[in-house]
């Protein structure tokens, strides 16, 4: 009887530490970054943001493949920003990683407005941002949309002095993406 | 029934505790889940070149589709003509082209060249490319086949001349690999054909080996080599090798070659079958390419 019981409570500790943590993923956000610069507009997309969130501690991970980007006003701007800006042979992908500054009652439906602080890197080179955005929770989903700024000469992003007009330093970058329960 | 009673306890702990003790690293779940992803999909080798020449010759560049490539190339004269001629520089030759994107793998151009007053006009097609991922290719393979029209005086207009005799037509293959970030190298076998020789006992095809390779110095910038071997016997008298090493300087829309070569044309057939200066002779000229790309058919939007 007694070893009964201890294989319930067992049980019940099994139980509490798998339910634990609720880990929210993502696989097909979309990231769009703009510069306006006063004589060139550059817009690119991707939609290969993947995510990561996990509720019980109020991690997130956000990664996205710089090759991935589309858009651009031409197909060699493309190939420049790929081999001489980003070097995404050199530095494939971009991350955020970190924990949420508030917390979150994941269980509750409802719109929060949360400051996410983590670890930024662009190029290889990292940068400790808090970054804010919106969240909704759906219950079964989290939504996330959030506007920020980069700052190419904070990642170590040089822009000749040729194009010094047609590409910014500051780059406004949207994310939207929905992060479903694994 | 007790003693599996107690191991399934046991079991049980060990499992909570497993799970407790798990701390998920989401950044390393993402990274082992993009490399999965990564392994399924193809990744194609990107800017092997700067531009689609190399030097005198092409590289394995294609341009993309829509896109068209203004060409100017200038030649100057030999180095060693010295002061009077301004070590070359009164007496040049130019060649005006330009390209087109059909398709990612097709280009085509046509250009007209002061030297000899040529017309010429060339189909490039990529047959493989170098990729990674779920097909793995190492090499790049294009093949370039030229046609090249000389509208000089006819030498000798007495005598019956046909117009096929002004042309030539060139066709290469080539096959490259790019080894890293910063060096490519390609192959280039070709065999020149000529309808008219300029002499009785020169060969009508002319069959050369071109290798050529780029290595970067910093990222817009790279020094390229191009030599062109040709094979003994099939070759013309009294020429030589053309042997070329240059700078690629980009900027933005534009890419500039500065070279020096020890040939005077810029189509296949000039350089590679008519070459006759002499590096050791000092017969070097200075010359540029300069391209500048315009978007002439917008790509539709996804």
């Amino acid at each position: 009887m007694k070893l009964f019981l201890l294989v319930i409570t067992g049980w019940v500790f099994c139980a509490a530490a798998t339910t634990d943590p609720v880990i929210y993923t993502s696989n097909n956000g979309s990231v769009n970054f703009r510069s306006e610069a006063p004589f060139e507009l550059i817009n690119a997309s991707s939609k290969e943001l993947k995510g990561a969130i996990d509720a019980s501690k109020n991690n997130f991970a956000f990664r996205i493949r710089i090759r991935s980007f589309e858009g651009f006003n031409k197909p060699l701007q493309k190939e420049h920003f790929n081999e001489n800006y980003l070097e995404s042979e050199k530095y494939p992908e971009a991350t955020f990683n970190g924990k949420i500054i508030e917390t979150v009652d994941y269980s509750t439906k409802g719109k929060y407005t949360v400051r996410a602080k983590g670890i930024l890197s662009i190029h290889g080179v990292e940068q400790e941002r808090i970054i804010k955005s919106d969240i909704e929770i759906t219950g079964n989903s989290i939504r996330i949309s959030s506007n920020f700024t980069v700052l190419l000469s904070d990642h170590n992003i040089p822009i000749p002095r040729v194009v010094k007009e047609k590409l910014a330093n500051e780059i406004k970058v949207t994310i939207n993406t929905e992060l479903f329960a694994k | 029934m007790t003693q599996k009673l107690s191991l399934l306890a046991l079991f049980v702990f060990i499992f909570a505790f497993a799970a407790k003790a798990q701390d998920i690293d989401l950044n390393k779940m993402l990274e082992e889940e993009q490399a999965k992803e990564e392994k399924g999909k193809v990744h194609y080798t990107e800017a092997t070149f700067k531009t689609t020449r190399l030097i005198n010759g092409h590289s394995i560049e294609n341009i993309a589709p829509g896109i068209m490539d203004l060409k100017v190339s200038h030649r100057f004269g030999t180095l060693n003509s010295g002061a009077y001629e301004f070590f070359g520089l009164d007496n040049a030759s130019m060649r005006l082209g330009f390209d087109f994107g059909i398709t990612p793998r097709l280009m085509v151009g046509v250009g007209r060249s002061s030297y000899q007053k040529q017309f010429d006009g060339f189909l490039k097609y990529k047959i493989l490319r170098q990729s990674t991922g779920k097909r793995t290719m190492p090499i790049s393979m294009s093949v370039v086949s030229s046609t090249m029209v000389t509208s000089l005086k006819w030498s000798d207009p007495t005598r019956k001349n046909f117009f096929t005799s002004r042309m030539q037509f060139a066709h290469q293959l080539i096959i490259a690999r790019k080894f890293s970030e910063s060096t490519s190298l390609q192959l280039m076998p070709t065999i020149v054909h000529y309808n008219l020789v300029p002499k009785a006992n020169d060969p009508n095809d002319v069959i050369a080996i071109g290798f050529g390779g780029r290595q970067k110095i910093t990222k817009r910038i790279s020094i390229n080599a191009e030599y062109y071997f040709q094979v003994p016997g099939y070759k013309f008298s009294g020429t030589t090798d053309a042997l070329s090493f240059g700078f690629d300087i980009e900027t933005g829309g534009h890419v500039f070659q500065l070279h020096i070569t020890n040939s005077r044309g810029m189509t296949e057939r000039t350089f590679i079958s008519e070459t006759n200066g002499k590096w050791s002779k000092g017969d070097l000229l200075f010359g540029f390419n300069i391209s500048r790309v315009f978007t002439i058919k917008k790509p539709r939007k996804k």
